[in-house]
């Protein structure tokens, strides 16, 4: 594989755990919940979601709420990696994972469709216009390869691995590449009636979790090859090692129980970034807090990893953030090796049996140079990415 | 990258026969069916017919599958099949990348069906589950036991280009030793009215590809095509296939290009200034109708003429620019075709499909 | 006499449902007289699975207005027709 390191340079991350990357580090390090109950708005179901109540920048040049939240944090990437929104000067792909945005699922739309028998058009105009990466790509006049991920709750780390792939063949200099994704009634009612959203804030790995809270957010990273941030003159710690997916080919809504999806996802990333399972400090696991998901994947992590693996999942900080919750949290794992520890895993307390790890219950220091960011997906897909730290 | 086997379902048939025999037949009238709030509350249409989505054996994992699951996984099937290395492949070593550009719409509509009759609390998970994006893709790994990545995309202009991209990398890159790439879209009620209303209805039932109108006339489709990939140049001598930005001067003989020039676009004046000059030039969209993934199934049919070494007559032949049209079905030696689609914008992205035999 | 209506009701449940499950489900080649009272719906008899289990939970909720709150719980009630028509039975005239 190429011996070009894909630099991070660039963060951006907007969620209910904080607005900016600063914020959320104080969040993370003070542990603060930012839950609220669905509003009568979004669904008369009572549950508890992670809803961005800061007003977000950029808002008016937004056809969505989800591109919303994708400009937001793409303001702060774009900050941090010394880059303009005229982007016209470099080859520039974008790559984004979304689930809601992909889908005309506007209940207005299809309430007026069902009474008037004609499909009003202003919202398949604004839904034509919001595209993810079209977009974003739009926004910043890229001229490289422009697509949008639409696989489920991997999209975002599947755009990660996507960029990668783009950068390492020369298809693009640099790549904006992450995911965004807005609270929405469909996917509230959909996860509810799975039977898999909890009453309460969510406990991943706990003993007693009873399944996911829904969560909206954005994160973006701004990729590129050693060569070209130099170029620039620009220079980070921070690198994509390596990205792995593979298929279940099992179930649409259940992981294949011997986890042997995931586990090839974490050994082809692992090999991709050159790296031992040894050498991995902690993972930031994908962590649902749903039945299925931590059994399976705390069997995995414990099988690569050995029962003393730190293992972390965000999704408490956050709720499950589904085309978001990839580049979030593989966002929040770059920031872990860069600022030396972990935030206690929210909503952990009680090791289950059933699962051979726990997660941690509290801050904890790092001394690694890497660390695996873990999703898994409806449809049966598994993405792992392995982010570094040069020194 | 090498094009092992293909598949294809449209509302012309199912797989490497129907579509020969598609351009081999031409032209035939598009379906009228009911659309709410167009004017004359009709729409001519191509829709894939349940027939041709009957197969109960490859189907036999997908019961619970919507319309634009069984498109996907059919024609996925047979590019495996048509290809006749399926055994000798390894599933763990296959990857999947679905271009959609609207996705299952149906089932989504379905789901807000119920949320408005029933309630919030008594929605079908199984309608939730299928109205994602990825739940096809989920269903081909399943029904071939694909154990590589899959992956699904989504853009309005150029999804397959970017899948058949990123299909690049994954072979380069030695995640996969064979991607299965393809690109789906259907046509439903609601999609329809959107249609009958958004675009010029083509009056006489023919898309008019040359035309080069600033408001095109549209029949809309739907349909699959599937693409099994390769390194090597296994498979059956489709030739290889790439992404080019830029259209190369051509060789004057065995090169032909395809207009994916449809009517789904708003204006399409600016395909004039792509065509390549000296070359003949063609566009099957009106044996498939409308579509914004229309860009795959005119893959497929450059890719069967680079096999059969034979250029089918373009179905529609008004000519108001003077252009080298292809005018009659013959043998023709052909090294190179460019398949060529515009956005609304002017943007530009070509499929080139090289003979195997000749780059080598 | 109050015996013999509840038989009654519960013969008309599992007519019902047996429809309901096999056009909800998409069960192929099977039709509703074909399932058993006492035929294990999920694993080795009609192969229902996971989600089938969740779209059951639907099927009660929109045909019968009965509601199943924990699915850990409800394991019993859906092993067969007959287990879910009890249910059903029971829980409206306030036994369940």
């Amino acid at each position: 594989m190429a011996a070009q390191k894909i630099l991070i340079t660039g963060m951006g991350v907007v969620s209910a755990a904080g607005m900016t990357i600063p914020e959320t580090l104080t969040g993370f390090a003070a542990g603060i919940r930012n839950l609220g109950q669905t509003s009568v708005s979004l669904s008369p179901l009572n549950l508890p979601v992670f809803e961005v109540v800061s007003p977000l920048r950029g808002s008016t040049r937004a056809s969505s709420r989800t591109l919303q939240l994708a400009f937001h944090a793409l303001d702060e990437a774009l900050s941090n990696a010394g880059l303009s929104y005229d982007l016209s000067g470099l080859r520039v792909g974008v790559c984004m994972g979304t689930t809601v945005a992909s889908q005309l699922n506007d209940m207005d739309f299809y309430t007026a469709y069902r009474k008037s028998g004609k499909a009003p058009l202003a919202p398949v105009e604004t839904f034509l216009k919001s595209n993810l990466a079209t977009a974003i790509s739009r926004e910043v006049k890229a001229r490289g390869p422009c697509i949008t991920v639409v696989n489920a709750c991997s999209s975002s780390a599947d755009a990660l691995g996507v960029a990668l792939g783009w950068l390492r063949n020369g298809f693009c200099d640099v790549a904006i590449a992450g995911g965004a994704d807005e609270l929405s009634r469909i996917p509230v009612c959909g996860f509810s009636s799975l039977s898999v959203f909890s009453p309460e804030p969510c406990r991943p790995y706990d003993r007693d979790r009873q399944g996911l809270n829904l969560g909206e957010a954005a994160g973006i990273l701004i990729l590129e090859p050693e060569s070209i941030a130099r170029r620039r003159g620009v220079n980070s710690t921070m690198f994509v090692g390596g990205y792995g997916a593979a298929c279940d080919a099992h179930h649409l809504t259940a992981p294949r129980p011997d986890g042997s999806g995931l586990e090839t996802a974490i050994r082809i990333s692992l090999i991709e970034a050159g790296v031992q399972s040894a050498e991995i400090s902690f993972v930031n696991a994908h962590g649902t807090a749903t039945r299925d998901n931590d059994k399976v994947e705390g069997t995995v992590l414990a099988r690569l990893f050995g029962e003393g693996i730190k293992v972390i999942s965000t999704k408490g900080f956050t709720g499950h953030t589904l085309g978001a919750a990839g580049a979030i949290e593989a966002v929040f794992t770059a920031l872990a090796l860069r600022e030396g520890w972990i935030p206690a895993s929210p909503g952990f307390e009680n090791k289950d049996d059933e699962i051979p790890i726990g997660a941690v219950r509290e801050k904890s220091g790092l001394t690694g140079r890497y660390a695996l960011s873990t999703s898994l997906a409806f449809g049966g897909n598994n993405a792992a990415v392995v982010i570094g730290r040069t020194e | 990258m090498n094009i092992a086997g293909i598949g294809i379902v449209s509302a012309r048939g199912r797989g490497v026969a129907a579509l020969e025999h598609a351009l081999e037949q031409g032209w035939v009238p598009p379906v009228e069916v009911e659309a709410r709030g167009v004017a004359c509350g009709k729409v001519s249409v191509y829709p894939v017919t349940a027939d041709t989505l009957g197969d109960k054996v490859v189907l036999a994992k997908a019961r619970r599958a919507d319309r634009f699951i069984r498109m996907s996984v059919l024609a996925a099937a047979d590019a495996v099949q048509d290809s006749g290395i399926g055994a000798s492949l390894d599933k763990t070593r296959m990857g999947i990348i679905l271009a959609t550009a609207l996705g299952p719409h149906v089932t989504t509509f379905s789901f807000l069906d119920g949320i408005l009759d029933f309630g919030d609390a008594a929605v079908s998970p199984t309608a939730f589950s299928h109205s994602v994006h990825n739940a096809a893709a989920s269903y081909i790994a399943m029904t071939l036991e694909v154990r590589g990545p899959t992956l699904t995309v989504t853009h309005f202009d150029f999804a397959f280009h970017q899948a058949v991209l990123l299909a690049q990398t994954w072979l380069n890159d030695g995640r996969c030793d064979s991607v299965l790439v393809g690109a789906v879209d259907e046509l439903g009620a609601v999609m329809q009215s959107v249609c009958g209303q958004m675009l010029k209805p083509a009056a006489d039932g023919r898309i008019k590809p040359f035309a080069f109108s600033t408001t095109p006339e549209s029949v809309p489709g739907e349909g699959a095509a599937f693409f099994l990939m390769t390194r090597d140049t296994a498979g059956v001598g489709y030739g290889l296939l790439e992404v080019i930005e830029d259209l190369p001067v051509p060789s004057s003989g065995g090169s032909l290009q395809i207009l994916d020039a449809c009517g789904m676009a708003r204006d399409e004046s600016a395909y004039l200034a792509a065509v390549m000059p000296g070359i003949s030039v063609a566009a099957y969209a009106p044996l498939f109708g409308s579509l914004l993934i229309g860009s795959a199934l005119n893959a497929a049919a450059a890719a069967l003429m680079m096999k059969k070494q034979k250029i089918y007559v373009s179905p529609v032949q008004e000519n108001p620019h003077g252009l080298m049209i292809c005018q009659e079905t013959k043998p023709a030696p052909l090294r190179d075709v460019y398949c060529t689609r515009l956005d609304c914008v002017g943007r530009r992205l070509t499929l080139h499909l090289g003979s195997a035999s000749l780059l080598e | 006499m109050h015996d013999q209506n509840k038989e009654q009701q519960l013969i008309e449940i599992r007519a019902k449902l047996k429809e309901l499950l096999v056009s909800n489900l998409n069960i192929e080649g099977v039709t509703p007289s074909q399932i058993k009272d006492d035929d294990a719906l999920f694993g080795e008899g009609l192969g229902l699975d996971s989600l089938d289990a969740v779209e059951i939970v639907v099927i009660l909720q929109r045909h019968f207005s009965v509601e199943v709150k924990d699915m850990e719980k409800g394991r019993e009630i859906f092993r067969s027709v007959n287990t879910l028509a009890n249910y059903i039975y029971e829980t409206k005239h306030g036994q369940g």
